[in-house]
């Protein structure tokens, strides 16, 4: 297997989120039409990318419940295309190859079957921070204690 | 006695939310100032003098006079009417104290409203009953109040506190002094001058004595009949100046007739002018708050974006805040990017040399010496490298062949690896740059961004401040203008009006050559009539005429000399008080000119040193020119005046020239005056005043100075005012 071809497998999954997450992210990210008395993101990906970048700051890694109780969405790859930022989670993601469970030279020299555990895991891996970190946020919202303001996220990213 | 109102007070009278206890307002003789803001209660303190004297409320929605049981429901304060129950009843009232000599008076007018159903400001859930005028006496000996139960006595006594026909001049608001005094009205200063002078009874003096001269002449010619014997001249000549007689009247009438036609042309003509430059102003003011909405909305619609798009900054690669708090992602990427290339390239080494040890020099780049060169040199069997002869054939010559092939040959070379990841960790890291490099300045980059919003919002703020302003202005010209006509039929009604006025100054000419001439017949027949008259009549007759006729004559004359005297005296303390009305304004003021008309109408003429009629003055000095002529009235006033002054925003956005002068003006002229003004107001005071406002504190005419305060931020039913006695 190529880069690319590496590459391309690895940004053609979708990840998955919990069903119970559903009015969390109706909350607090409006696709584009909808809004709430909170700050909102646009696409879910925002905000799913924001909540495993949060879950990842305040190590809160939480599994999804069994694939059927999940629903998936955007492909990695279509995640804010033509940007830089799909490579920038690359990058920390990878960085984190011992917690996932690989080694980037055996990768090398692994089957291509083994090669798509890697990616799998790497999948889980954003997956299980993802919910982590919107499972602090519907904490927050049902505590009441989600601050009202254009600078909420960013607030709560800063801590 | 001058009448002196010594306090006011309110019963739930809109925002004066309470009982009259807690809402008094006293005052004192001479200068009495109420400040306060937009919407902090002045045209509502004003609104309680108005149902006083007029059982009249100005709703302040339609800008039109409404009688109290109509408007009842919006009188009420919002907070007291929430606070009723269904079936519960409050009263609201306003109370006015005042001495006048030796008494001192309480004058209480309140109305009951009782609740019925759910919704406060429906007209339908409230039954309305208006309360007896209460009025109690007392005089300064025994202060203990006595009612007053006879329904007349109680009306005279709110009519002592300003006379009725002198209100016009003592007792109004914002632009109302434009139409007191207005210029284009014949009536209006020849009705000043009537309320100050006992001009009516020299004009039933001139009636009276034109008619005993009628009847002495009636007397004489009957005596002149009796005693001759059948004079045909005589009669001929009686007969003339009788006819002549009836022509003069008839041109008299004519006349008035066109003086009529002049006057209401001449008045459309000033009207049309007012609405005319009102119109002018309209529109440049909805241009003005077109161009600042426009600009509002902008401001407006980019302070949302703003504020909407402060969360892409995580995910766009200029700001990229999504990566704040991970500082540590390069070294760990760098250092685990070495470790592998240090490994890969191993493997990728020990293959090398397995396959082909003299590969070595594979280590030199691709391309290097570039493909052209190492033909020349194979062409030219020379290694331009080291500049020795490399032969064709020998082992120089090949090195430069395998040389030159190398490209061809990596795409042939064997993988060393299963999977090459090299370009995708490589690309990842070149890749990702935006986002790691700005990580250091994500702090200060949030901080600007913060920044940028008040800023914005600053602007925001200040643009919508401006935009009621103008608002607010535009509002004012709503009132003192008719809102309906169009420009152009504003100007084919003027137009209309110069023509009208120009045929009838013709004709009026005309009329009084005539009139002119017919005197001048009557007055030779007359002369005739002597002369035909015979000599044996008794002479008491003829001295009773001739009495009679200069008696006639000298009424007329003192009728007209009263009333000129009584125009030029106005004239004299109009200049007076409009140069001191206006001294602390930097603008030379000119001279204010009272002129008749050709109808014999006085018309007011403003004139700069040279004597020219000067037009278009600020609306400022418009203003001060007519409040001029209104303390002139009352200056001229024989007597001592004797009533105050209550006026609502009479100065409102002249400028400070104007306000300081006018409060020093009104304090000479009114023995007490209550004036609402906005203009002193400062929201970021401590004392809540600006610089003027302080200075006039400290004058000594000012007597009392009171600042009204609403809370802010609370709903209308929690809306109430406050004041603040400085002085």
């Amino acid at each position: 297997m190529t880069s690319q071809e590496f590459k391309s497998n690895l940004l053609i999954k979708r990840p998955r989120y919990a069903n119970s997450r559903i009015p969390i992210i109706e909350i607090l990210a409006n696709k584009g039409s909808r809004t709430s008395e909170y700050s909102q993101f646009g696409p879910i990906y925002e905000l799913y990318i924001y909540a495993f970048m949060l879950g990842l700051k305040n190590n809160l890694r939480l599994p999804l419940p069994p694939r059927d109780l999940t629903t998936d969405f955007l492909e990695l790859g279509k995640w804010k295309r033509d940007s830089a930022l799909v490579d920038f989670l690359m990058m920390i993601i990878f960085t984190r190859s011992e917690e996932i469970g690989f080694d980037w030279n055996e990768m090398e020299d692994m089957q291509e079957a083994d090669l798509n555990i890697v990616i799998s895991k790497v999948i889980t891996f954003i997956e299980e921070y993802a919910n982590g970190g919107l499972e602090h946020l519907h904490d927050l919202l049902d505590k009441g204690q989600l601050e009202n303001s254009h600078y909420m996220f960013i607030d709560l990213y800063k801590n | 006695m001058a009448s002196i109102i010594n306090s006011i007070s309110f019963k739930n009278f809109f925002n004066y939310y309470g009982d009259y206890f807690e809402t008094r307002y006293d005052f004192e003789e001479g200068v009495n100032i109420i400040v306060a803001d937009n919407g902090a209660g002045k045209s509502k303190f004003f609104n309680a003098f108005l149902w006083l004297f007029y059982d009249q409320i100005l709703d302040s929605d339609d800008k039109i006079k409404k009688g109290i049981k109509d408007i009842a429901v919006k009188i009420i304060s919002d907070k007291a009417k929430n606070e009723t129950p269904i079936g519960g009843s409050i009263e609201t009232g306003i109370q006015i104290e005042y001495s006048n000599g030796r008494f001192k008076y309480q004058i209480t007018k309140s109305f009951t409203a009782t609740r019925i159903s759910e919704s406060i400001t429906s007209f339908d859930s409230w039954q309305i009953t208006i309360n007896d005028i209460e009025v109690n006496r007392t005089d300064h000996v025994l202060p203990r109040y006595t009612p007053v139960y006879d329904a007349d006595e109680k009306l005279n006594i709110i009519k002592q506190l300003i006379r009725p026909d002198l209100r016009q001049y003592s007792f109004f608001q914002g632009e109302e002094v434009d139409s007191i005094i207005d210029f284009g009205k014949k009536s209006s200063i020849e009705e000043a001058v009537r309320t100050l002078t006992d001009i009516s009874n020299y004009e039933e003096l001139v009636s009276l004595t034109k008619y005993f001269k009628d009847k002495a002449e009636i007397d004489l010619n009957k005596q002149t009949k009796s005693n001759t014997d059948h004079n045909d001249r005589l009669e001929k000549a009686i007969k003339l100046k009788k006819d002549e007689g009836d022509k003069l009247d008839i041109e008299i009438i004519k006349l008035g007739e066109f003086e009529k036609l002049y006057d209401a042309a001449e008045q459309e003509k000033n009207e049309l002018e007012q609405n005319f430059s009102n119109a002018e102003k309209r529109n440049e003011l909805d241009n003005k708050i077109k161009e600042k909405n426009r600009k509002t909305t902008d401001a407006g619609n980019e302070y949302n974006d703003f504020l909407e798009s402060i969360n892409n900054r995580f995910f766009d690669g200029n700001f990229s805040w999504i990566s704040l708090g991970f500082d540590n992602v390069i070294d760990d990427f760098q250092g685990k990017i070495q470790k592998f290339r240090e490994i890969h390239y191993e493997k990728k080494a020990l293959l090398n040399i397995n396959n082909d040890p003299n590969k070595h020099f594979h280590f030199l780049p691709v391309n290097s010496p570039d493909s052209v060169s190492l033909k020349s040199m194979l062409d030219d069997q020379h290694c331009y490298v080291c500049n020795r002869p490399a032969l064709e054939g020998s082992e120089e010559y090949d090195f430069i062949v395998r040389l030159k092939n190398r490209p061809v040959e990596i795409k042939n070379e064997t993988e060393y690896v299963k999977n090459n990841l090299d370009s995708f960790f490589s690309d990842l890291q070149i890749n990702a740059q935006p986002f790691y490099n700005k990580i250091s300045n994500i702090t200060d980059s949030i901080l600007q961004t913060r920044e940028k919003e008040t800023a914005l919002s600053d602007r925001l703020t200040k643009l919508k401040k401006e935009l009621k302003s103008l608002k607010d202005q535009r509002k004012d010209i709503l009132i003192s203008g008719s809102n309906g006509e169009d420009s152009l039929t504003i100007i084919n009604r003027y137009k209309g009006a110069i023509r009208r006025i120009s045929e009838s100054s013709i004709q009026i000419e005309r009329l009084k050559e005539n009139i002119k001439k017919y005197k001048n017949n009557i007055h030779n027949t007359e002369k005739e009539i002597q002369s035909l008259r015979p000599s044996n009549i008794p002479e008491g007759y003829l001295l009773n005429y001739d009495i009679c006729s200069d008696l006639a004559d000298s009424t007329e004359k003192a009728k007209d000399r009263v009333f000129d005297n009584m125009v030029s005296l106005l004239e004299q303390y109009a200049n007076e008080h409009f140069q001191s009305l206006i001294k602390y304004n930097d603008l030379a003021g000119g001279i204010l000119k009272f002129e008749k008309s050709p109808s014999g109408s006085i018309l007011f003429n403003y004139m700069d040193s040279k004597g020219n009629v000067v037009h278009g003055s600020s609306e400022g000095f418009q203003r001060m020119k007519k409040f001029s002529v209104v303390m002139a009235v009352i200056s001229a006033n024989t007597a001592k005046y004797n009533y105050p002054l209550l006026a609502d925003a009479p100065i409102s956005a002249f400028g400070e020239g104007f306000t300081e002068g006018f409060f020093e003006a009104t304090g000479n002229v009114f023995p007490q005056s209550i004036v609402l003004v906005k203009d002193l107001y400062k929201g970021n005071d401590k004392m809540k005043i600006n610089d003027l406002g302080k200075k006039l504190l400290k004058d000594p005419l000012v007597k009392t100075m009171y600042v009204n305060q609403v809370t802010e931020g609370v709903e209308q039913v929690d809306l109430i005012t406050t004041k603040i006695k400085l002085k």
